[in-house]
């Protein structure tokens, strides 16, 4: 026979946010803002190819900070989820913050009944429009989402990061300078971050219906000559 | 629609096809009945640097169902898909593989090969004619970015997918459109000469298939000319293609309506 033990539900639910928080603090951070034209998420990545900013629909963007196979699998279901919304209604009907939530729930359903909770936090960035503000929603482990509506960050020194981007960016700026703060936020005052390690993405219009581009590294560095 | 999370062995991958049907959102390949509109003739043709594709404009049933079809849509950046057969299903099928380059490249961070996207039709299109009395039967073009060269698919009913290395044409128009195209056609085209082969051929077919909408001077429109080159694919304007078959027509004129003789 075994034994059970009584475990508090304030204990359990301090565990799994333990649990959690100390998987997301193992990734790099990832600072998502507004520019003056769209908006940019610049994370540190040494990884050239498994990425954690990526594309969802036209004006929709997602950034995953944690473990690579669990929040790569929540992106995989935002593209399927946003293409077969488009496909099932109008293009103009996939809206970022229904997927914000569906996420939410997702993380607040895995955090209270899975196994473990998952150790991701993500970002979901829409690009405002004719219809939509430009917005970004921040979700977390245990499925907390906040919309912010300058700036957001997520991953493990995200506390820290927060500050000094916020000291350093105190209004909506042009890119280059959004991408230089972002970068040495990211970096702090103790080190740089080679452009190699850097990966960043945008939305911003340019007249196409897709509005997302990944920056290669010459105008990484092209950008933070500038700013 | 909630979050479409699959574990690994359900997981439908980047092909959207798996991903409608295991969703239940899938189109319904299958049976309609015949008096539906039919779209019609396409040509593809290689030149030196790329492809030169051109459409009719009309869908007809028993009448004249729509004057303004556009049949050749942009797959992608580097890709023309055009349609015959039901239109309803070929505009469907259209709208369906645009989708699925799109969400492939967003799935895997890579594009589809040429050649991949052709074979991913094939079953779609073996779905649907096997099961219905009025097929549809698509044309891809594109340039190919690795071969840095135009390459043209076409199929047959059943689905099967074959590479045409000179030129192409599909719809009722056929017969007429490939016998200009036949004569016309050498190895060593430049845009001009191709565009202007291309546009002759859809004349040909225009003037001889009732199913074919030639150049509607009356009301002013006029085939769609697309070119697919190193830059991608970009449609000709309406102008350019208007004084195009201004220029047959006049020669045709002037010749009271024979071809013979030479190409004009």
């Amino acid at each position: 026979m075994s034994n059970y033990f009584y475990v508090s539900p304030e204990q359990l639910i301090k565990d799994r946010a333990e649990f959690a928080q100390k998987g997301i603090a193992r990734g790099r951070s990832i600072v998502a803002s507004l520019y003056d034209r769209g908006v940019v998420m610049v994370a540190e990545n040494p990884s050239a190819s498994l990425n954690k900013v990526s594309e969802i629909y036209d004006r929709i963007a997602f950034a995953g900070a944690g473990k690579y196979n669990e929040y790569d699998r929540l992106r995989e279901a935002g593209v399927r989820w946003a293409d077969s919304m488009g496909f099932t209604y109008a293009r103009e009907d996939v809206d970022a913050r229904a997927l914000a939530n569906y996420y939410a729930q997702h993380l607040g359903d895995m955090f209270t009944e899975g196994q473990k909770p998952l150790e991701v936090e993500v970002l979901v960035a829409q690009l405002g429009g004719d219809l939509r503000p430009t917005k970004l929603f921040r979700i977390l482990y245990e499925g907390t989402i906040a919309d912010e509506t300058r700036f957001s960050v997520i991953g493990g020194d995200a506390e820290v990061i927060r500050e000094r981007f916020a000291q350093a960016v105190p209004e909506v700026v042009d890119l280059a300078t959004t991408l230089r703060q972002a970068v040495s936020a990211l970096a702090g005052p103790d080190r740089t971050i080679p452009i190699s390690d850097l990966e960043v993405g945008i939305l911003e219009d340019r007249g196409q219906r897709r509005t997302f581009t990944r920056l290669a590294a010459d105008r990484i560095a092209e950008l933070l000559g500038e700013g | 629609m909630g979050l479409p999370l699959f574990g690994p062995t359900q997981d439908p991958g980047p092909s959207f096809l798996g991903l409608t049907e295991a969703l239940g959102v899938a189109p319904a390949w299958g049976p309609t009945s015949s008096d539906v509109p039919h779209a019609t003739t396409v040509v593809a043709v290689r030149y030196s640097e790329g492809i030169v594709m051109a459409g009719d404009r009309q869908a007809s049933g028993a009448y004249i169902a729509s004057r303004d079809v556009k049949k050749i849509g942009a797959a992608d950046r580097f890709t023309g898909l055009a349609i015959s057969g039901s239109a309803a299903r070929g505009l469907e099928l259209l709208k369906f593989a645009q989708l699925s380059f799109e969400h492939y490249e967003k799935m895997t961070d890579t594009v589809l090969s040429l050649e991949g996207k052709a074979n991913y039709l094939s079953p779609i299109i073996q779905r649907n004619n096997l099961s219905s009395p009025l097929p549809v039967l698509p044309l891809l073009a594109g340039y190919d970015p690795t071969q840095q060269a135009g390459r043209i698919f076409e199929y047959d009913g059943a689905g099967g997918c074959y590479e045409r290395y000179d030129f192409a044409t599909i719809g009722s128009g056929t017969p007429f459109a490939e016998g200009a195209l036949r004569l016309g056609f050498r190895a060593d085209l430049d845009l001009e000469a191709g565009l202007e082969l291309a546009a002759l051929a859809l004349y040909e077919a225009g003037d001889n298939d009732p199913s074919t909408g030639g150049p509607d001077f009356v009301r002013g429109i006029f085939p769609m000319m697309v070119v697919l080159d190193a830059a991608g694919f970009r449609e000709l304007a309406a102008d350019d293609v208007g004084e195009r078959f201004h220029r047959i027509n006049e020669r045709r004129a002037e010749s009271r309506g024979v071809a013979g003789g030479a190409l004009r």
